[in-house]
């Protein structure tokens, strides 16, 4: 592996293994995701995609009798480490790996309360700065100028589509380097699904983006890499 | 010939319904027309706030509804902390495995004789209450709260923990995601989410510890003074009827037993109903 090929490296999966409950589902993985780019992660269903964004954010650990080996390794402040090493805690290294999950989540809370969120989680008091941040992730969620009028509503009063952005702008709220997305837009309409994707573009100048899709032309159209997944798993 | 079977499932349940309906009706009635002799004569005041003298003519049960009211409101006090915790650590901070034993024990002390925790009250709780209050029988409002607290936890702790577990799983993976701790999820998603099922959880352990009889007769000490401290002693309504039922049954003593039912009758009535009050809010909420 060359040195130019490591500086773009923003996460290295090394020999990764996982298995629940005596079931080998990631079998001794090594793959390499550059920084700011999208790495689309395709393949038949129950082959592990979702699995090992569960591994590089540590949710994995939820899970009883789940058993992982290997390495992950991720880039921060500038330098590959371990994420299971014992100086990064979960919930830090969560708040630097935002995860959107297949299905919107929102919390029962208005829209703003859900966003501001993670700050809440953070222990961070400053109204202001709250307010600003809120503003920004919403608008960089492109759900901004859809919810400024009502950002005390309840979220559930918001369509599929708009909840999965605002569960996008939930995880951006804290700027985290690396978006895991796991299937963000499988249970959207065409429409709401083309706005996502358009999100999904402009936010990898700044991010570093694991997709997971079923979707080959979305795949083409947003990303730079693809990973596909099988029962050996290849690179295209 | 279905619409027929339809029709009289439907009237068959509709009678069952009158049924127990009115058995209930019946019962407050049955208990209404046993105390008369003790509430005509516009004594219906003093025998609902009057004292307990029966050797002057006072046959009042407010001593004896406020001993209640005591004892279950501090028993309740006592054990929400404790199961909330419990239920937490089952639910949420624990260890998977550790909470489901802990579940199974908790669930096998919802089994125990109402007589044991009595047992346990008087050879443990009672002489450690003397110590503490500095003479005195050690029979006392605290003692029998603290017997009741432990009998009534389990209760708490169960449907607490059937709460937490109707949280939604989105909302516990949304704040995983986020990398919530487990204590910051238990404060922030799974207790504000739990909150109507805590609510209904406590009103039913309240009337748990309203309806025992045992636990207060063999360690509340049964004073018919209205108890003026927890150290003091005093006598629940339950146990006013386990004493008092051996009375002569024409005596105006037997009659205010109907007298201390009513009012458990009502005290059991405002419980369901909110219970209901809040079991309905909550399948609207959803």
């Amino acid at each position: 592996m060359n040195n130019n090929h490591i500086e773009n490296t923003k996460i290295r999966v090394t020999d990764l293994t996982f298995s629940y409950r005596g079931r080998r589902i990631l079998n001794g993985m090594n793959e390499n995701f550059e920084e700011f780019a999208v790495t689309a992660i395709v393949g038949p269903s129950g082959v592990g995609k979702s699995t090992l964004l569960m591994t590089l954010n540590r949710l994995w650990e939820n899970i009883p009798r789940a058993q992982l080996s290997g390495r992950v390794e991720m880039k921060l402040g500038g330098r590959l480490m371990d994420i299971h090493d014992s100086s990064i805690s979960p919930s830090h290294l969560r708040k630097l790996v935002g995860t959107v999950f297949q299905k919107p989540n929102p919390l029962p809370m208005s829209i703003f309360r859900n966003v501001a969120f993670p700050f809440k989680l953070s222990g961070e008091k400053d109204k202001k700065l709250i307010d600003r941040k809120v503003e920004e992730a919403l608008r960089k969620a492109y759900l901004w100028d859809e919810v400024k009028d009502r950002l005390n509503h309840s979220a559930f009063a918001l369509s599929g589509g708009q909840q999965q952005r605002l569960c996008i702008a939930r995880s951006l709220v804290l700027e985290p380097e690396v978006l895991l997305l796991d299937e963000p837009t499988s249970s959207l309409d065409g429409k709401a699904a083309e706005v996502i994707e358009e999100l999904i573009l402009h936010l990898r100048e700044r991010t570093t983006i694991l997709a997971v899709s079923h979707y080959l032309d979305q795949v083409k159209r947003i990303a730079d890499r693809v990973v596909r997944f099988s029962e050996e798993k290849e690179i295209m | 010939m279905r619409a027929v079977k339809e029709t009289a499932v439907e009237r068959a349940l509709l009678l069952s319904t009158i049924v127990s309906g009115s058995i209930t009706l019946i019962i407050f009635g049955f208990m209404l027309f046993m105390a008369l002799p003790l509430l005509g004569g516009g004594k219906i005041f003093q025998i609902f706030v009057g004292s307990w003298s029966p050797g002057d003519g006072s046959y009042g049960i407010l001593p004896m509804t406020v001993g209640t009211l005591a004892i279950s409101f501090l028993s309740v006090t006592i054990s929400f902390p404790m199961s909330i915790g419990c239920s937490s650590f089952i639910g949420v901070l624990g260890p998977k495995r550790s909470g489901r034993y802990l579940k199974r024990i908790v669930q096998m002390m919802t089994g125990i004789p109402t007589v044991i925790y009595g047992f346990v009250g008087i050879f443990l709780l009672v002489p450690i209450v003397r110590g503490l209050a500095s003479g005195g029988s050690g029979m006392s409002v605290i003692t029998a709260a603290l017997m009741l607290s432990v009998l009534i936890s389990p209760t708490m702790v169960l449907f607490f923990n059937d709460s937490f577990e109707r949280v939604p799983a989105s909302y516990l993976d949304a704040a995983d995601g986020l990398g919530a701790s487990n204590v910051q999820k238990l404060v922030y998603v799974v207790l504000p989410n739990a909150k109507k099922g805590i609510i209904i959880g406590l009103i039913l352990a309240f009337g748990r510890a309203l309806g025992d009889t045992l636990v207060a007769l063999m360690i509340a000490g049964n004073s018919t003074q209205i108890p003026g401290s927890v150290f003091d002693s005093a006598r629940a309504l339950t146990a006013h009827i386990a004493l008092v039922i051996a009375a002569d049954y024409e005596s105006l003593e037997f009659k205010s037993i109907f007298a201390c039912g009513m009012v458990l009758y009502l005290f059991a009535t405002a419980i369901v109903i909110g219970v209901r009050y809040f079991a309905f809010t909550d399948r609207e909420t959803r």
